[in-house]
């Protein structure tokens, strides 16, 4: 199965306040403004209470938005109600009709639409082949696993060939093991069929593997737009920095600019950063550094000296907090391939991978 | 390992042993229920069953095979099946407006549907009377008719339809607001409209609960005595022809059969309801429901239609509570519409004593209500002691019993010794509160499931006795369920006809058979008078009494 040609969504000044019984109103999304080409799988990613999912339930109609548009493929979807918008949207709880078997919620947008038994017959079947589901045709719901329950739902949003596909944060409910099966498996299916997909999640992981580009969302705006390596490499903003991975503040200033970069002193050593990772820094920085951006080696080498204030071993991986000069840098290295184990109190060398510093201006974050 | 379960063996279990100030009172509540609602109902049926001193079907056969009685049951039938069907259709109608649709007024529409539910049901008869009736103010007023419809089985259809699809709205708002949201919003998304969401999901979904409001109005109907009496006319039904086998022939032996007959199938759809209801509840819940933000429909169609239809029912509510209050102020509605305020001055004086009595008994009943319905549910909800599903089966059985029924076994079981009761107050209050006390731990129970188990156990474990904890910590979390308990029981005091009409006396003159017999007399002005007082006199507990006792008394669980 496949569908049309896909289209290209944006979103321009989007809107949305909830009032509250009191009369008082809470904004959800402010100015949202997003372009997502035809195919493309974009992600918004944001803490609870972002905004995230008031935008995807504006797209499919849900929610009327305040203000602003929303064109599908130049055409605007505002003015219409949701069954004329042709957009499948998956739910977090899935919302499969607990009355009807598999069969009959995959076919449920065809009845609808009363296309013809023989039709609907191939069509469901096609879907349900798809996501391997053909087993469970005439199960209801309740009998289901959630796995399979989430692929019913994702069965049923396909059939109706959406001009959009919506995803609500589907996998939230799912085990962690089954989580990262359906993840690769959702990806593959996205692509091979080329629907524009818009997916929320607050859930990193899910959004870096899954997605063309993230929006990363906060307070109702878009924070950052880009693909997964430029979000987690050259955050925007410190909320950026924060929310995805995890990374150590410090504070430094730019000390000399030249034609390649910036040189930057912290830890009480200078480095270079590339032009590209200090979007206009100057005078007092933040320095960002990625806990894996460093490896550990012997007292006396690399480019940095500390004392293990604490370590946490996680099996895979070890977590340390060192002391450099007054200031902790937590080190996250992949559990040791050395011979002698770090303990705490050792004194150890830091070798830093300047390449993967970035710089954000030292402003406080309103 | 043997030593460490004599070790486990001899310690001593503080739940059991803490608990006996509470649990000397469990004695006394079997006591009241057996003597209340089992020895009533077991007489009733004695006196059923018997014929010249020996055990017989002979009167109840007796009954179903003269052809009167056989046209009775099957009038009492097709209108329980009317007032069902038709009564659903306006409740499903009403309470998917209220939820689904984006309209105005809804606290409104609300309020007025509600009224029905805390008047007396004659009321009904009385505005349909006065304007439908011989000389009402539609049928001879305006149409110079001088037959009507009114008496018989279209009259008593509109008067029980509007007396009782408020209840069967209540029942369903609650169903169509527990339903998953996402499942109305995933059908709305596949390209289904308004329409067809309502008919392929939110209504296939519902079908547990709407048999159970059909349930629930079927037993209502059969049950209703008010109506039935003033507009019954050449349509006899069962309550009616028990009022008047006792009242009229004094027949207790033919009076019991009928009441038996009026039981068993009132009891069978209950508990056909009861099974239903709680099937309804548990297809509302659907895996983890996303929102409960339902969708409001906003299509000009939809509104329109939703207001129309609300609109058009609540003005026929109010038509008939403007006409009461029409017959309240006029000198003979229908006849002599001068303004006059000796209605209301008559029914504040010839009828005070029947105001203070009702109020002063239901107050009672409605403190006992509240106190033994919290212990009954404490003990079912929170205690292992032995027989407490039974105790709960017999407290709430009344609720499967028509008050007639009720009624006449009071009048039956305390009118001759060990246990001579009529005449007095407390075989009032008794009715009062067996009417009531179902509700009273329905809602303690349901609240007192909200409560974590762990705060009896830490309160337990820092040494209180059961009693202390009830007293000192569950009480105050429950405060807002009993508080809602005990004025439903007071609401329901005051508007029942039936289940004190048998065990009225000149010495306790209560409200709604003081109207009746007003009605009966053709006293309607009074009579209309005494329903105002009485309406304005509830709407002031329901809506004063929690305002009175403050902000601990009203949030939290209070349904």
């Amino acid at each position: 199965m496949s569908t049309g040609t896909a289209k290209a969504l944006e979103l321009r000044g989007l809107r949305k306040a909830y009032r509250l019984p009191g009369g008082r109103s809470v904004p959800a999304v402010r100015d949202f403004s997003l372009r997502v080409e035809p195919g493309e799988f974009v992600t918004l990613l944001g803490p609870s209470g972002s905004g995230k999912t008031t935008v995807l339930r504006t797209l499919a109609g849900l929610e009327e938005p305040d203000a602003g548009e929303i064109l599908l493929d130049g055409v605007p979807l505002t003015p219409l109600p949701p069954h004329q918008r042709h957009i499948g949207l998956v739910f977090q709880n899935y919302a499969l009709f607990p009355h009807l078997t598999v069969f009959e919620n995959v076919a449920y947008s065809l009845r609808i639409r009363r296309t013809p038994d023989v039709r609907i017959r191939d069509e469901v079947e096609a879907a349900l082949k798809t996501l391997g589901l053909e087993e469970l045709a005439s199960r209801l719901p309740g009998q289901l696993s959630g796995g399979q329950q989430q692929r019913v739902a994702l069965a049923r949003a396909l059939v109706m060939h959406p001009d959009l596909l919506l995803f609500d944060e589907p996998l939230s409910n799912l085990d962690a093991k089954l989580r990262f099966q359906v993840r690769s498996e959702l990806r593959r299916l996205q692509k091979r069929l080329g629907i524009t997909a818009l997916y929320v999640t607050h859930d990193q992981a899910e959004a870096m593997s899954l997605s063309d580009r993230i929006a990363v969302m906060r307070d109702g705006r878009v924070e950052q737009v880009g693909t997964p390596e430029a979000i987690y490499a050259r955050p925007a903003t410190l909320f950026v920095a924060d929310f995805i991975g995890r990374v150590n503040i410090l504070p430094g200033r730019v000390v000399d600019r030249g034609g390649s970069g910036v040189t930057v002193e912290a830890l009480d050593r200078r480095w270079n950063v590339a032009a590209d990772r200090c979007p206009g820094a100057a005078g007092e920085v933040l320095v960002l550094l990625r806990p894996e951006a460093v490896g550990l080696t012997e007292a006396g080498q690399g480019d940095l000296a500390g004392t293990v204030e604490e370590l946490e071993y996680r099996g895979d991986q070890t977590e340390y907090r060192i002391q450099i000069g007054g200031v902790h840098v937590v080190v996250v290295e992949s559990s040791p391939r050395r011979t002698r184990r770090i303990v705490e109190g050792d004194r150890v060398g830091l070798r830093v991978f300047e390449d993967t510093l970035h710089i954000l201006p030292a402003q406080r974050e309103g | 390992m043997v030593q460490a379960t004599g070790i486990l063996i001899a310690r001593p279990r503080p739940g059991l042993r803490r608990g006996r100030a509470l649990f000397s009172l469990y004695p006394l509540l079997v006591l009241g229920l057996a003597l209340f609602v089992v020895y009533p109902l077991g007489m009733l049926l004695a006196q059923a069953v018997q014929a010249d001193g020996r055990l017989s079907a002979g009167t109840v056969l007796g009954l179903l095979r003269e052809s009167y009685y056989r046209a009775v049951l099957l009038n009492t039938l097709l209108l329980g099946v009317s007032v069902a069907g038709l009564g659903t259709v306006l409740a499903t109608g009403y309470a998917y407006a209220m939820t689904r649709v984006a309209m105005p007024g809804k606290k409104f529409f609300h309020f007025v549907a509600l009224l029905p539910t805390i008047s007396p049901p004659i009321l009904m008869a009385l505005s349909l009377i006065l304007l439908y009736g011989r000389r009402g103010l539609i049928t001879n007023g305006l149409l110079g008719l001088q037959s009507t419809l009114l008496y018989g089985f279209w009259g008593l259809t509109a008067a029980q339809v509007l007396a009782y699809f408020p209840f069967a709205y209540l029942l369903l708002l609650n169903l169509f607001r527990g339903l998953d949201a996402s499942l109305e919003e995933a059908a709305w998304t596949m390209g289904a409209h308004p329409g067809k969401i309502l008919t392929t999901v939110t209504l296939p979904l519902l079908i547990p609960g709407l048999a159970s409001a059909v349930l629930l109005l079927f037993s209502y109907s059969f049950a209703d005595l008010g109506n039935p009496l003033l507009l019954g006319g050449d349509y006899p039904v069962l309550a009616a022809q028990i009022y008047l086998t006792i009242i009229g022939l004094y027949d207790m032996p033919r009076g019991a059969a009928l009441a038996l007959i009026l039981l068993f199938p009132v009891t069978l759809v209950f508990f056909a309801h009861k099974r239903l209801a709680e099937r309804a509840a548990f297809a509302s819940i659907g895996g983890r429901a996303s929102s409960m933000r339902h969708p409001q429909f906003r299509h000009p169609a939809v509104r329109i239609g939703g207001l129309l239809f609300c609109g058009g029912v609540c003005l026929l509510i109010l038509l008939q509570y403007a006409t009461v209050l029409g017959g309240a102020v006029t000198r003979l509605f229908g006849i002599n519409h001068t303004l006059t305020l000796k209605h209301f001055a008559s029914a504040l004086t010839a009828s005070r004593d029947a105001l203070v009595d009702t109020i002063g008994l239901a107050a009672a009943a409605s403190a006992v209500s509240g106190v033994a319905g919290l212990l009954i549910a404490y003990f079912v909800a929170r205690s292992r002691v032995p027989g407490r599903g039974a105790l709960d089966f017999v407290a709430s059985l009344p609720l499967a019993i028509p008050g007639t029924v009720v009624g006449l076994g009071f009048a039956i079981a305390f009118n001759r010794p060990p246990f001579l009761l009529t005449g007095t107050a407390l075989i009032i209050v008794a009715a009062f509160v067996v009417r009531s006390i179902p509700y009273s731990i329905r809602s303690g129970v349901a609240a007192l499931r909200q409560v974590d188990v762990s705060l009896d156990e830490a309160s337990t474990s820092m040494g209180a006795t059961s009693f202390q904890t009830l007293w000192r910590v569950i009480l105050p979390l429950l405060r807002p369920a009993v508080l809602a308990g005990m004025i439903f029981t007071f609401t329901r005091s005051v508007t029942t006809l039936s289940a004190v009409i048998f065990v009225v006396s000149p010495h306790w003159a209560l409200v709604t058979p003081t109207i009746l017999s007003q009605m009966d007399r053709g006293d309607v002005g009074e009579a209309a008078a005494l329903s105002v007082v009485l309406i304005v006199l509830v709407l002031l507990v329901i809506h004063g009494v929690p305002r009175l006792l403050g902000r601990d008394w009203r949030e939290g669980t209070a349904a």
